[in-house]
């Protein structure tokens, strides 16, 4: 019990997935001047990033590595996690319309989120057992959608205040993240 | 041959990512702790982007439309893995220091962009030299980015040490913060630097290029919605 | 109907050529990948076990079989006769498979070092056990009663890490059964 909550602690804030381990940062820039959109973006994220971990995981030990293709792994994972995208979109637009009609245009961005396809890397770098690994991908998901509701908060704040021309939009959201990410340092010391 | 040039050279300058087109930030931010690492990240992108643009430009008259992407990615995918396997075989320090940065490839914004934007419209050599000077413009701006935290950060450039005596290294500068920081800088700086020529032109000020969705070709379709 | 034939046509085509050409490179760059991971991984962790050589202990490097397991050994040579063996074996660590590359003396039989070579552990606590006090202990021990001193044995556990250090100390005693059956077969020379 103490371990995966020690790993979701870590996750989301020692190794935040944005702030420490520089993963998925075009949409934590690209969605975040919205709070609502933020919010949207992030239950997708966190979302897929569950259920790509799982899948992959079991790509990776009961296809590739039995085939002894581990080589591979790239091109098998972004296959999935595409084919994955897909279908979730299909299925939500079928089944949950509501869910769909706030979560589904995002859902296209999330095949070239390098954080889905970074998480369903890591797990296997790390060698996590299936439970320890989609775990780690909700913490992970968890700790993206904190950053991204969090900058996006800053943002709106922003948006209202006079600001040099050079440094509006793109570059004062990549200083803010900077200075939040210092902040997420502070938790280094944590564990 | 004024064409292949302007077709080269606009990833140099004009569209320089990423800092003009802003793609890529995961790679950017990540691997700039030194200029060795943004110079071997770049040169990967480069052989992946020009290589993936020629292959789609041939490929481009026989691709349904229905699937281009899957065929985009199959595409990209093989490439990163044989970059995986030619890294390991003949640069595993830089395999190491990279880690999973280097399958990341796959997924950065600019590959498939440019098959989108790009290879998917145009001939071979055009695209082929669309994909070589993006990519370069892309180790461009990576190297230096790394030689400036490697310099700030540790008082070296190139691994080799160049700072006076007394320097304080900027430890800040090689972590995460850092990377954001100076890139938000950098990118502010050039937003500046061209106000200027505008300003001097009587032209109307512009502010920073936002997170190019309408280039890549999966998020194409999220901004339409 | 036909659209979607072209469709799967050209798309199997595509992943069928990159698969081959993949398949291919892969055997061409095998050889070299082996022989750069020795070199970048192994490499440190065998020139910190093995006692004074003049020879490459890499390139020498041979394949034994070992009760039924393939043992891959680095030998020390002085003067063209084997002095020393070194080899890797792993235990069960907190965060996944510790390996250790443990060498041997073998005119008197006694452990000349370990090293670890791979390592996933929780920073700042199993980390320890690569430190120096740690691992010197193992350094000129007799190959018998290996053992953590709760358990009997003269080995200092490092505090706080007692799966990490448990996990090495079962690897040192998974490569001293291996190394009893294979100085049988040493016996006859390397070559």
């Amino acid at each position: 019990m103490q371990e995966y909550f020690l790993l979701f602690i870590s996750a989301i804030f020692v190794n935040n997935i944005v702030l420490a381990q520089y993963l998925g940062n075009c949409p934590f820039i690209g969605t975040s001047k919205d709070t609502g959109v933020a919010v949207g973006m992030g239950s997708a994220v966190v979302f897929v990033m569950f259920m790509a971990t799982g899948l992959t995981w079991l790509v990776q030990y009961k296809l590739l590595v039995p085939m002894g293709i581990g080589y591979l792994q790239t091109l098998a994972f972004i296959l999935v996690i595409a084919a994955l995208v897909q279908f979730v979109e299909m299925f939500l637009k079928k089944m949950v319309p509501p869910l769909y009609k706030s979560l589904g245009i995002f859902l296209p961005l999330i095949t070239t989120n390098c954080a889905v396809m970074g998480v369903a890397l890591i797990v296997q770098r790390e060698e996590f057992g299936l439970v320890k690994s989609v775990m780690f991908a909700l913490a992970s998901g968890l700790g993206f959608m904190l950053a991204l509701v969090l900058l996006a908060g800053i943002r709106e704040r922003l948006a209202v205040r006079r600001l040099p021309v050079a440094m509006r939009g793109t570059p004062i959201g990549l200083v803010m993240a900077g200075l939040m990410s210092l902040a997420f340092f502070a938790f280094k010391g944590m564990i | 041959m004024s064409r292949l040039w302007k077709e080269f050279s606009k990833g140099l300058w004009t569209e320089l990512p990423p800092f003009r087109l802003v793609l890529g930030l995961c790679p950017t931010l990540a691997v700039t702790k030194t200029a060795d690492n943004g110079l071997g990240m770049g040169l990967a992108v480069v052989f992946v982007l020009a290589l993936s643009n020629l292959m789609i430009s041939l490929l481009r008259k026989i691709i349904p439309a229905k699937v281009r992407i899957a065929c985009f990615i199959v595409v990209a995918a093989s490439l990163v893995v044989a970059v995986e396997l030619l890294m390991q075989a003949y640069a595993y320090p830089l395999y190491q220091q990279l880690g999973i940065f280097v399958p990341l490839i796959v997924v950065n914004c600019i590959i498939l962009g440019r098959a989108e934007a790009f290879a998917s419209k145009n001939g071979p050599l055009l695209s082929m030299a669309d994909g070589a000077g993006m990519g370069l413009g892309f180790t461009m701006s990576l190297t230096f980015l790394g030689g400036l935290r490697e310099l700030l950060g540790s008082g070296a450039i190139f691994g080799v040490h160049v700072a006076w005596e007394g320097f304080q290294p900027l430890g800040l500068m090689v972590e995460a913060p850092g990377a954001f920081i100076s890139l938000g800088v950098l990118l502010a700086l050039m937003v500046f630097v061209q106000n200027l020529q505008r300003k001097r032109r009587g032209l109307a000020l512009v502010e920073a290029p936002g997170h190019d969705c309408k280039s890549c070709g999966c998020c194409g379709k999220a901004d339409n919605a | 109907m036909k659209e979607i034939l072209n469709m799967m046509i050209v798309l199997a085509l595509i992943c069928g050529i990159s698969g081959v050409t993949l398949a291919v490179l892969k055997q061409t760059t095998a050889p070299i990948i082996e022989e750069q991971e020795l070199t970048y991984v192994q490499a440190p962790a065998i020139d910190q076990v093995l006692e004074t050589h003049d020879n490459n202990p890499i390139k020498d490097r041979k394949r034994f079989d070992v009760d039924g397991r393939s043992v891959m050994v680095f030998p020390a040579m002085s003067g063209g006769r084997v002095t020393g063996v070194a080899f890797e074996t792993s235990g069960k660590g907190y965060g996944g498979n510790i390996g250790v590359m443990v060498g041997f003396d073998l005119k008197s039989d006694t452990l000349t070092g370990i090293g670890i070579t791979t390592l996933k552990e929780t920073p700042g606590l199993g980390m320890r056990v690569t430190e120096h006090g740690y691992t010197t202990q193992f350094k000129g021990h007799p190959i018998e009663a290996v053992a953590l001193t709760r358990n009997g044995g003269d080995i200092q556990a490092v505090a706080g890490a007692t799966i990490s250090s448990t996990g090495t100390v079962f690897a040192v005693q998974q490569a001293i059964a291996i190394y009893k059956t294979l100085k049988t077969q040493l016996a006859g020379g390397w070559s």
